[in-house]
């Protein structure tokens, strides 16, 4: 589904340049729950966005259900966003002056489904996460746990096979971040890879995978790679 | 996608309500300003014979003195606008034109035989029978005069449909009799209302002045003494001509003398005639600045006249370039605007729009705000046009309004004017990296 091979990501400023990937290379299989976890500033966050195709990367090779994405156009890019990616934020990020209605039609607009066909998809995943009753309301009007409902709806409305989470529990309490974590556990079952970026330890364990990143390396791999350099030496 | 954008646009600005009506307010200031002078300048440009400019001709003699200019300026080529009488009526001998009309503005004191209405002047128009159906004018009742009544008397009028309400109620007047100066006329005809802005028939009287209501035959001087009402120019002092009889002789220009030619060949033969009239008149010691003679069809005679001055295309300018201002302010509240708005369009990046995509929104909500402003530049354009007449005490009813076309060209100016102001703060909101965002909200 998912495979990165030598990934570089650095930002450059006037003086110094931080190099937020490097030599990142993580395969994930399609249907997988891969959890994500490393101390901050390690390159969670970094490999999220170049996952999602937020960012380009510096060099290497990306590619996303066997298609090679490391140097498309943005208008590719964003349509491939659309199609196979779904995101969850850690702050919902849910647009405020819109419904949830309207909030879970923002991708859909997008992706340029009829009227009919969209207004099918946001009741049938707004049923999902059980929030049916509640279409016409803001979302100031919901507690976090059900922005975050919403906010997986409208990750699930365009029926992505890939979805990205970068601390999705990170702003609830833990009687909500457990029904979310159940939540997406269920669509994992229903065949949507899943790539989560986690802080909390007993999440990570409850995917699948748990994947370590630190200085901008996947942390076994970073092992192997200063292994081999000592034997070098 | 449009309808979407528009939508959001609309909600967008309902959601900043000040900060939209600021906007709109900068659009609507500078598209009202410029809108009231460019419809100033657009009404005085019209030219209501535009449909026969290929074929309608002012006629001008360069009768003026060899030794001065025409308008008291340095440009001794300049030829007079009018004609003398004389000439006129060597002119209307020729048979060539299709259609010729001399003509010239007098006023008459106006009574009706057992009418309680009281005495008034009446704007008149003395002129040859060619003149209706030259400039198109269209009858109600009736008809012209017959050829004679060109060149002998015959106290007969045409008047206007308004002017027909005003004396007969509206009725045929067609064989009823009015007084002008004491003198019966019969009412030969009523026309349709015509008053064209300019006059471009007769630039000299009042550009801008309402046409007149009666239309009596050009055989009537002599017998009743007309003189000119409007523009009279004289250069030559001529002892030997006296009374009424010497100022039909004299070198003074007062009628104004139209042409209808229809090819080329038939353009060629008068100005032939042209030609060979001058020529006869210089060997009578006439006509002493070089032979010259002017045929300008009806657009150009607006420029020649120069009924849009340069101070008015200057002033066009001026108030384009204030309009530049007011852009420039709504550049700025549009980047904030759109900027405080940098998270939601990184979420939308997030979930699949493409840059196009982003500034393509934020550049139809920059319309919206055009045509907000466009309809309130309207409304100021009006205010600025009414100021405009109560400045002008009169002189400026007809040209300070606004029609159709002006309106939509308010509304057209305005959605540029924002389309100029989002381009930048769309541009720069669609270039955002969205993952800035979207961990940061």
């Amino acid at each position: 589904m998912l495979k990165m091979h030598n990934v570089r990501k650095s930002y450059r400023t006037d003086t110094i340049e931080t190099h937020a990937l490097r030599d990142f290379s993580l395969e994930v299989n399609e249907g997988e729950f891969v959890s994500v976890t490393g101390p901050s500033g390690s390159g969670k966050t970094t490999f999220l966005n170049i996952a999602g195709l937020l960012e380009t990367p510096t060099g290497g090779q990306y590619l996303l259900d066997g298609q090679d994405v490391s140097d498309l156009n943005d208008r590719d890019r964003s349509r491939l966003r659309n199609e196979k990616i779904g995101f969850i934020f850690q702050g919902f990020n849910l647009i405020p002056d819109l419904d949830l209605f309207d909030n879970i039609d923002v991708p859909l607009r997008y992706r340029g489904f009829n009227a009919k066909e969209r207004k099918k998809r946001i009741e049938k995943v707004l049923e999902q996460v059980g929030l049916s009753a509640r279409a016409r309301h803001l979302p100031a009007q919901l507690s976090g746990g059900q922005q975050q409902r919403v906010a997986i709806a409208r990750a699930l409305a365009g029926e992505p096979r890939f979805l990205l989470a970068d601390e999705p529990t990170g702003n609830l309490d833990s009687l909500m971040a457990r029904q979310v974590m159940e939540l997406l556990e269920f669509i994992n079952e229903w065949g949507t890879t899943i790539v989560m970026v986690t802080h909390d330890p007993d999440l990570a364990r409850r995917a699948h995978r748990n994947i370590q990143i630190v200085d901008g390396q996947v942390a076994d791999l970073r092992l192997q790679s200063a292994l081999g350099e000592a034997v070098t030496a | 996608m449009i309808g979407y954008y528009f939508s959001l646009a609309m909600r967008s600005l309902r959601g900043t309500p000040i900060l939209s009506a600021l906007m709109v307010a900068a659009i609507a200031v500078g598209v009202g300003a410029s809108m009231t002078v460019l419809t100033l300048n657009y009404m005085m440009s019209q030219n209501a014979l535009s449909h026969k400019d290929e074929v309608l001709f002012a006629v001008q003699l360069d009768s003026w003195d060899p030794n001065a200019s025409y308008r008291g300026d340095s440009n001794l080529t300049r030829m007079p606008w009018e004609l003398t009488y004389r000439d006129a009526q060597a002119l209307l001998r020729s048979d060539t034109p299709s259609r010729q009309v001399a003509m010239h503005r007098w006023g008459a004191t106006v009574t009706v035989d057992d009418s309680e209405m009281r005495p008034f002047i009446g704007q008149t128009r003395v002129t040859t029978r060619d003149f209706f159906a030259l400039f198109d004018v269209d009858f109600l009742h009736g008809g012209t005069w017959e050829k004679n009544a060109d060149s002998n008397p015959a106290q007969q009028v045409v008047i206007t449909r308004k002017t027909n309400e005003k004396l007969f109620g509206g009725e045929n007047s067609v064989g009823e009799t009015i007084n002008m100066d004491g003198h019966p006329f019969t009412v030969i005809g009523v026309i349709e209302n015509w008053n064209p802005v300019p006059k471009v028939h007769d630039l000299n009287n009042g550009a801008f002045d309402d046409s007149e209501a009666f239309y009596i035959p050009f055989g009537l001087h002599r017998k009743l003494e007309i003189f000119s009402w409007g523009n009279t120019n004289s250069w030559k002092h001529e002892e030997d001509l006296e009374g009424f009889e010497g100022f039909l002789q004299s070198e003074s220009v007062w009628i104004q003398y139209w042409v209808e030619l229809h090819t080329d060949e038939q353009k060629q033969r008068f100005e032939n005639f042209l030609t060979s009239y001058i020529q006869e008149q210089k060997a009578q010691g006439r006509f002493e600045r070089p032979l010259k003679f002017g045929l300008t069809q009806p657009s150009e005679w607006l420029v020649v006249n120069e009924v849009l001055r340069d101070d008015n295309r200057v002033l066009g300018w001026l108030s384009l370039a204030f309009l530049l201002v007011c852009v420039v302010n709504a550049v700025a509240l549009l980047l904030a605007k759109f900027l405080r708005k940098a998270p939601e369009a990184g979420v939308r990046r997030a979930l699949g729009a493409s840059r196009n995509a982003i500034f393509t929104q934020h550049l139809i909500e920059s319309v919206c705000i055009g045509i907000l402003g466009g309809l309130m530049g309207i409304l100021l354009s009006m205010f600025g046009l009414s100021a405009v007449k109560s400045l002008a005490m009169g002189f400026a009813d007809r040209i300070a309004q606004m029609d159709w076309l002006m309106m939509l060209s308010a509304v057209g100016l305005a959605v540029v004017a924002s389309l100029l102001a989002g381009l930048y703060p769309a541009w720069r909101i669609s270039r955002t990296s969205p993952s800035i965002y979207l961990k940061t909200q």
